[in-house]
């Protein structure tokens, strides 16, 4: 009995205020998006992290035949100067340095014929425009300026190159992007709280009378107050819910559809995430309208 | 049931107290009239009993509890005890009449086939059996009140309160609520009846209480409305029509006298000191 009459009363409710109840869903749709757009920003740069981290490695290059760098004066790097380095990895930066990757000039040309058969740029090069390395793999990538100190600077090393570098600016990039789209959140999110807030207070005045009567005939505060608590609360959801499929309709085309098939070797964000925040966003759209229900209907239904 | 001990009720800073220092007890069972002119403190003597308001001095007790510490969470069980009825019916326009009575069922959570049963039973007992589908709008305005009593009786509450619950109503119709409340009193339910409608005051010879600037004027058993003046409409609303027969009490078939200024039972009424305990109900 007790459910269905609220069930009737929140649906003569949502009714009475089709419009106002139609722009909470519009405003927390739009501001979830925005709260879930940041969040899959982050989950991607998580995941481009997992994914380059593993790979990236600190590269060491060896004084190729004739190198302006100072530290080759003497020339290409001597097997002495490699077997130097070697046991250096091996003892001193031991802790540091988890496995050691020694790529020769052939290695090197091999890989390069391999990606560029027809030569770079039209130059056919040869074993000798290519630089012996090492290829380090550290046992935590945030180590790096320490075995860049040890290194640098050593005979026959002509540079020493962290390639996660090379990713920073655009982790910069997506960072300040899920800030933004953050901020964007927060500003749409006060705007959902003072909507709710107001359509909470419309949907208690026009049905005063019957509060009133709730009232005298000894009806509990709680009786009388779900029904709007839970009409703000379903107008919320319901935006949760078309902002998780805004979002999850986003990532399948914009990502998986377009972006995955040109340019494939980078580890996106999948639908399954979007599910993955959903629940998230949920939480996030009923504490809103609940939050915002208690603080206007305890002005506006006082037992 | 409902006692008063001293109770002051200032609702603005600075502004003339509503009740100052006013003293009352009321017994289970009785039926109760409460007059005095417009601003008297009726009203909020009422709106005390239902912990609407709380007292700025003194202490209001109803059906044994303390409403100066009664916790607010316990106050809808507290309502739940007490029906209440206005002049204007505070019916809900969209709901029909079954609805509306169904609706007090429904908020305090009673189960569907109770409501099926005891809705259709309260309407006949007010009257209205066969417009349980009326809307309000449809209905006279004696049966908006009908409707509003049943809705405040449909819990059984031992308290029924009514703030002037004829004075939208025409004599006759009138009449009947009177016969209405009378006969829930008669099944053991306290009625506090506040009014202005001297005619039955006068005829039903029951208790009142007089309040004035917010004090007991008079409180005497088998009272009659003014100070022994006979009010203007008397004559009007003693010209009972075809409803007679169902009256639980004999109206004079002549005007009886109001008692004269210099009666002992009136002499003794003004002075404001009389006790009444009940009489007739002793089941009670």
């Amino acid at each position: 009995m007790r459910a269905q009459f609220i069930l009737a009363e929140i649906g003569s409710g949502l009714r009475r205020n089709l419009a106002m109840t139609i722009s909470v869903i519009l405003v927390t749709f739009v501001s979830l998006t925005f709260v879930g757009a940041s969040a899959l920003l982050q989950l991607q740069i998580g995941k481009l992290k997992d994914d380059w981290y593993d790979r990236v490695e600190v590269s060491v290059f060896l004084c190729p035949i004739d190198s302006p760098n100072p530290t080759c004066a003497g020339g290409e790097a001597s097997p002495e100067q490699v077997e130097a380095l070697e046991t250096l990895f091996a003892s001193e930066l031991g802790d540091e340095v988890e496995t050691v990757y020694f790529e020769s000039k052939e290695d090197a040309f091999a890989s390069f014929e391999e990606r560029f058969p027809d030569g770079y740029n039209g130059t056919q090069l040869t074993v000798d425009d290519m630089q012996s390395s090492f290829r380090l793999k550290l046992t935590n990538p945030e180590n790096y300026e320490v075995v860049n100190d040890v290194v640098t600077g050593r005979p026959g090393v002509e540079a020493v190159e962290d390639q996660r570098r090379i990713f920073d600016s655009l982790f910069l990039a997506l960072n300040r992007a899920s800030l933004m789209s953050g901020g964007l959140a927060v500003v749409m999110m006060l705007a959902a709280v003072l909507l709710i807030t107001t359509t909470i207070r419309l949907s208690a005045m026009s049905r005063q009378r019957e509060t009133e009567i709730m009232k005298l005939v000894g009806a509990s505060k709680l009786f009388i107050q779900l029904p709007f608590i839970l009409e703000g609360a379903i107008a919320a959801v319901v935006g949760a819910f078309l902002a998780v499929g805004g979002l999850w309709l986003g990532v399948k085309y914009l990502v998986t559809d377009w972006l995955q098939s040109s340019v494939s070797w980078i580890a996106y964000i999948s639908e399954a995430d979007v599910l993955r925040i959903a629940p998230l966003l949920l939480l996030i759209a009923f504490f809103l309208a609940a939050i915002s229900s208690v603080v206007t209907l305890s002005r506006y239904t006082r037992v | 049931m409902i006692r008063f001990e001293n109770v002051s009720k200032v609702y603005a800073r600075g502004a003339r107290p509503a009740l100052n220092g006013m003293s009352a007890e009321i017994e289970r069972g009785e039926f109760v009239f409460l007059v005095g002119a417009s601003g008297s403190g009726k009203s909020t003597c009422l709106r005390l009993a239902l912990r609407e308001e709380r007292p700025t001095q003194g202490k209001v007790f109803v059906a044994g509890r303390d409403l100066s510490t009664l916790s607010s969470w316990k106050v809808p069980s507290l309502r739940r005890q007490i029906g209440v009825v206005f002049q204007d019916f505070r019916l809900l326009q969209n709901k029909t009449v079954f609805e509306n009575v169904a609706f007090a069922l429904q908020v305090t959570g009673k189960p569907r086939h109770m409501i099926a049963v005891t809705v259709p039973e309260v309407l006949e007992t007010v009257g209205l059996q066969g417009k349980e589908k009326r809307r309000p709008h449809e209905l006279s305005g004696g049966e908006q009140q009908r409707v509003a009593i049943a809705r405040a009786f449909v819990n059984r509450p031992s308290i029924l309160l009514a703030d002037e619950p004829t004075g939208n109503l025409d004599p006759n119709t009138s009449l009947g609520i009177m016969n209405l409340l009378s006969r829930i009193n008669a099944t053991g339910t306290t009625v506090v009846m506040a009014t202005h409608d001297s005619g039955f005051v006068n005829q039903m010879r029951q208790r009142v209480i007089e309040l004035s600037n917010g004090v007991v004027l008079r409180d005497q058993k088998d009272g009659v409305y003014g100070a022994g003046v006979p009010m203007p409409d008397d004559d009007a609303l003693r010209e009972p029509s075809g409803h007679l027969a169902e009256r639980p009490w004999s109206p004079p078939v002549e005007v009886r006298p109001v008692p004269a200024l210099e009666s002992p039972a009136h002499a003794q009424g003004v002075t404001g000191t009389v006790r009444v305990q009940p009489s007739s109900q002793g089941e009670w």
